[in-house]
Formats: structure tokens, C-alpha cells, sequence
């Protein structure tokens, strides 16, 4: 599904990323774990095309995606949530939802037709807030809900665009307990044929969900393997789980 | 985002009411006023379009407006085409600069694209006013109107050509509101309100602003052919900046990304300029007054400020009511 091969990224001479390789199956869970700086929201910039590699390759689908940029990634299916909300201020949650939803349906040559009231418009938009639990809140503000909720619609616009990759950069950051219980349950019951790769902070949440955990650490991958083996594997814990303190980083917050 | 509300459909209907009357009551001077109104407020609808959906402020659309004038004259009064091929060609010449326009400067925003707008437009100002085939500052005179014999009206009846301005203007007002409701528009709003996500999601901005910005110059190039129709006689006065920056004023006066609320501000503009100037010199003082006082309170304009008041104190049912916001300019 995704095959990333001897990716580099440098920043004017510092590496984020160094010769980063790794797999990926279709409909598989994987977390990406690693302390702050690794380079993991990096590692989302170049899957998404927002940076360009400085070297490696890119494979989704089986098509070599590394020449292409943001739009076009997008359009194959790639979306992404932000680690610091990224949305569109000022309008209601139902509108966020319908923009994503018109522009992965090529809405956006429509020049004289409405999109707001169309049928399967509107049925996407409703799915995805049922997807995200903000089905209440649809025709609030943006700038009238909860922190928790616009990390959910945060989510959404991803979802809303029907990937087959979903990229999510630490869903949960800044939220309390039961959001991130809220997020769990989204996790749980999104379909297989969306492949995830998530950046998550909590352990807890990373543990119970992943297929498998890549580990970053300075911008190289240290270890890779299942959830058990993960924990188990004494580097990981030096590196990232410290002195045996699993919640490390849950209540960490980048907004 | 744009949405038709019942309140902007009830101005829309009064906006147009009171110029007919207006015309159709007042002397040959009202009427000539409410050519004036409707031709400013077709290129004030035309900016809002691209500068409050879009936010693309755009000190160009003088220039916009006087390309196609100069184009239609250019095809019926030099080359002796008839006025509605040398229409077509003043406006398709107007969507082609307006076009190129937003897709060079499409990658730029805030104050940049400001400034690019208006080099395109100082240029295409000094290539009119330089070029003595066109008569160079001097412009054009032999201008004919159309000709509605068919439909048993005289065009050059003052009454007749400022209720066809208002037909125009109607028609223009659709065109936008239309283009702002399809997927086209939304999308544009969308760009507007954060085009990095946008994009995230698969929408090439730049192109989409690009057309978005030519669109907004079919509806400018509209504006052209109805002046030269009006005055029967173009100059370069019509591509200067300054045009540009009054149509701004009328936009932000009536209330920017509201399409209805740049007619109020042209309707306003026009009646204060020449209410005033009957009894005053300093006219541009007190609009300038007005407008100082229209930005201070809330920055809504008018219209917009009506409609806030409205909205805040009847809390829309329906969702669709535009949300109450600080509307950014760039
Ligand atoms: N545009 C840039 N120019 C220079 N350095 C950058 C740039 N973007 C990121 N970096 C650096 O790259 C490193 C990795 O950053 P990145 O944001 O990928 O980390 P992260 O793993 O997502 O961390 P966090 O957990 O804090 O989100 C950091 O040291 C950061 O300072
Ligand atoms: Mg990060």
C-alpha cells in the first residue's frame, strides 16, 4: 500500500529525516512513536507532498508518488489532519465538511450547480460527522465549539475527502481523558480499507490500536514491530518510554 | 459563503425599485445618475466577487472595465463590426486580462496581489493613453448603442438606457449570485477562509483563483461596454486607478462579501456625490466621513451592518444566515 524507500529530508544542512525505509499494508494501523523533534510531522510533510524529499522514493498504490505535489497526492487519495488545527474559520462544521467533501469530488468545476443541498453531498457530510461524533454539532461555528470538537473536525475534513490513506498527526494532542476515549472509539470503528498511519502520544491509545509501531528517534527509525514487541524492546523504552513512565507525552500539547 | 437570504433578495428588489423609479419619475439628469449607479455598481458587484468570496482585493478593475470599452469600440467604431460581435469581443477581452491577472499574481496575497493589480492596471492605463491609433488621451468618440428597434425602444432615450443599466445590473447580480452558490464558488469561499487546507484537500488554488478572478472580469468587462455605451465615447480615464479605488470604497461602504451590499454603497456614493455637490464643494470630505464611519463600525459597511443587527438580534433558524465576522480585506 505505502512502500517508503531511503527517504532523507535536510533543512539547510540539518537531517530531519535519514534514510528512513518502511511498509505499510493496506488497511493496516500503524503508529508512528517518537519523541519531539524525531521528525514525525516531517515524515507526514514529505507523504503528503507539502516538502519535497531530498532524496528516496514514495510508493502508494503501487504508482511512485514522490514527483508529485500536495494537489495531486490529495486527489490520489492521501489526506491528512493537522497536529494544530488547520481549519476553515468561520464558517459551521457542516460547511467544513461539504468544502472537503466537494473538493475530493471534483465539486469545484461545478460552476453552476449548488453543492449544499445534493443528495450524496449531503449524506458524506453526515456519515463523516457521525465518523468524527459531531453530528450535533454540524451547524455550530467552528469558532463556537470545544477545543475537543475541532480536533474531531480536525479528523473530519480528512475523512470527508474518502481516503485510502489517512495520515493523522497526534489526533489527540492538547484533549483530556475522555475525548481521547472519544478518539479511540473513532479509531475502532473506522473501516479497514482506509490504511492509518497515526503520530499519537498516548500510549495507551497507540498500544490498543496499532498493527505495528515505528519508532523515530533523531530522524531515523529504531525499531519496528508489533505492539508487544514494542514494548518489550529495552532501546524503545530508553529512547522514548524513559524510566518506565508509559504515559509519557500524554498530556504533551502542541496547539 | 454565500447565501441568498430573504433580507438580501427584499434589498435587491428595493435597490432596483427606487433606480426605476428614480429614472423613471426624476428628470433627464435623475436618469443619467442612475446610468452612473448601476454602472459602478456592476463593477462593485464584479470586485466583491473576487475580493469579499475570494479575497482578492484588486486595484485593477478600472483597467478591467476600460479594456473592454476600449475593445468594443475598437471592433465597431475602427474596424465597423456590429455592436454585439464587438460586445462579445470587449468582453472576452476583458475575462482574458482578468485572467491573466489572477494567474500570475494568484501565488501572491495580502498587500503583494494589491500592488501587482495595480501595476497591471497603471500598464494597461499608459498603453491606452500612449497609443495614438486609439487617440491616446484623447480616446475615442463614434461609439453607436445598441439597437433595440426590434423591440420597439430607442436606446439613446435616456429613460430606456438606464432601465436597460438596471436590467444589466439584475442580470449581473444573477450571474454572481449563481456563480457564488455551485460547487465553484463554495470552494472559492473555501480558499478564502484557508487555502493551505484547501489545497490539502486536493484543490489547485492558484488555477481556481485564476478563473475566479476571470470571471469577476466578465462581469467588469460588462461594466466597460455598458459606459462606452452610455457616454458613446471612451478616453484612458476609465483605466486609472483611481476608478479602481472608488470601486473599493463602494464595495467596503455597502459591505464587502455580501454581493448585495455593493449596490447600497453605489446607490449611496452617487446620490451623496451629487446631493452634496449642489450645495457643497467639499463633498468628498463628508464621504470620506461616511466611509470613515462605515469602516469604524465594525467594518461591515451598510448593508452589512444592517444585517448584523438583524442576525444578532434574531438568531437565524436556518443555519444559513452569513455568520457575523470580521471580514479580513486581504
Ligand atoms: N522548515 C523547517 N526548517 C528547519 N528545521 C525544521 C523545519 N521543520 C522542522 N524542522 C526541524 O525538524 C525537526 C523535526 O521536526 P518535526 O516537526 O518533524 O518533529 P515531530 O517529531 O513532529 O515533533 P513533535 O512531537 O514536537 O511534533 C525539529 O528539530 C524541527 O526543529
Ligand atoms: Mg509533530
Amino acid at each position: 500500500m505505502l512502500e517508503v524507500k531511503h527517504l532523507s529530508k535536510d533543512y539547510g544542512g540539518i537531517t530531519v529525516i535519514r534514510d528512513l525505509s518502511f511498509t505499510v499494508n493496506a488497511g493496516e494501523r500503524r503508529v508512528i512513536l517518537g519523541p519531539n523533534g524525531a521528525g514525525k510531522t516531517t515524515l507526514f510533510h514529505l507523504l503528503t507532498g507539502v516538502e519535497k524529499a531530498s532524496s528516496g522514493s514514495i510508493t502508494f498504490a503501487g504508482n511512485n508518488i514522490s514527483k508529485m505535489n500536495a494537489v495531486e497526492r490529495a486527489r490520489v487519495g492521501i489526506a491528512r489532519s493537522y497536529q494544530k488545527n488547520n481549519l476553515f474559520e468561520h464558517l459551521t462544521i457542516r460547511e467544513n465538511l461539504m468544502l472537503a467533501a466537494a473538493a475530493a469530488t471534483g465539486k469545484s468545476r461545478w460552476f453552476f450547480r449548488d453543492v449544499t443541498n445534493q443528495a450524496d453531498m449531503k449524506t458524506r457530510i453526515e456519515e463523516t460527522a457521525e465518523q468524527v461524533a459531531l453530528t450535533d454539532q454540524l451547524d455550530m461555528m467552528v469558532s463556537a465549539v470545544s477545543y475537543g470538537n475541532r480536533r474531531q473536525l480536525e479528523v473530519g475534513l480528512a475523512l470527508a475527502t474518502r481516503p485510502a490513506l489517512l495520515l493523522m498527526d497526534e489526533p489527540t494532542s492538547g484533549v483530556g481523558p475522555a475525548m481521547i476515549d472519544t478518539f479511540h472509539q473513532l479509531l475502532e470503528t473506522l473501516p479497514r480499507d482506509i490504511t492509518i498511519l497515526i503520530i499519537e502520544h498516548d500510549m495507551d491509545l497507540a498500544f490498543s490500536i496499532a498493527d505495528h509501531i515505528t519508532v523515530l528517534n533523531f530522524g531515523e527509525k529504531v525499531f519496528e514491530g508489533t505492539p508487544e514487541d514494542t514494548r518489550g524492546n529495552p532501546s524503545v523504552r530508553q529512547i522514548y518510554l524513559g524510566n518506565g513512565d508509559e504515559t509519557y507525552g500524554a498530556s504533551n500539547d502542541h496547539a | 459563503m454565500f447565501y441568498q437570504s430573504r433580507l438580501r433578495s427584499i434589498t435587491l428588489i428595493l435597490a432596483l425599485g427606487f433606480l426605476a423609479a428614480y429614472a423613471s419619475f426624476g428628470s433627464y439628469f435623475a436618469r443619467e445618475i442612475v446610468i452612473e449607479i448601476t454602472i459602478l455598481a456592476i463593477l462593485a458587484i464584479s470586485l466583491d466577487f473576487c475580493a469579499g468570496f475570494g479575497g482578492m482585493v484588486s486595484l485593477c478593475h478600472g483597467a478591467i472595465m476600460g479594456i473592454s470599452a476600449y475593445a468594443f469600440t475598437i471592433m465597431s467604431v475602427k474596424l465597423g463590426l456590429p455592436s454585439v460581435p464587438s460586445a462579445m469581443i470587449g468582453l472576452m477581452a476583458a475575462v482574458v486580462f482578468s485572467g491573466l491577472v489572477g494567474w500570475v499574481t494568484a501565488r501572491t496575497s495580502g498587500i503583494f496581489f494589491i500592488m501587482a493589480t495595480l501595476a497591471f492596471g497603471q500598464m494597461a492605463y499608459t498603453f491606452f493613453f500612449k497609443s495614438r491609433w486609439l487617440g491616446g488621451d484623447d480616446g475615442m468618440g463614434g461609439i453607436d448603442r445598441f439597437d433595440l428597434s426590434w423591440l420597439g425602444v430607442d436606446m439613446n432615450d435616456a429613460l430606456v438606457f438606464a432601465l436597460f443599466g438596471i436590467a444589466v445590473l439584475l442580470l449581473v447580480y444573477v450571474i454572481a449570485a449563481i456563480l457564488l452558490r455551485s460547487g465553484f464558488g463554495r470552494i472559492l469561499s473555501g480558499i478564502h477562509s484557508n487555502e493551505n487546507r484547501m489545497q490539502a484537500v486536493g484543490i489547485n488554488t492558484a488555477n481556481h483563483k485564476a478563473i475566479a478572478m476571470a470571471a469577476s472580469g466578465l462581469m467588469a468587462g460588462i461594466a466597460g461596454i455598458l459606459a462606452a455605451q452610455h457616454t458613446l465615447y471612451i478616453s484612458p480615464e476609465l483605466l486609472i486607478w483611481t476608478v479602481s479605488g472608488e470601486v473599493l470604497l463602494v464595495v467596503i461602504l455597502g459591505g464587502i462579501g455580501t454581493l448585495i451590499g455593493p449596490v447600497v454603497g453605489a446607490i449611496m456614493l452617487v446620490m451623496l456625490k451629487h446631493e452634496l455637490s449642489n450645495y457643497t464643494d467639499y463633498w468628498h470630505m463628508i464621504v470620506g466621513m461616511v466611509l470613515i464611519f462605515a469602516v469604524l463600525a465594525g467594518g461591515r459597511g451598510i448593508f452589512g451592518q444592517i444585517e448584523y443587527w438583524l442576525i444578532t438580534r434574531h438568531p437565524p433558524k436556518a443555519p444559513h444566515l452569513p455568520p457575523a465576522k470580521e471580514k479580513d480585506l486581504a
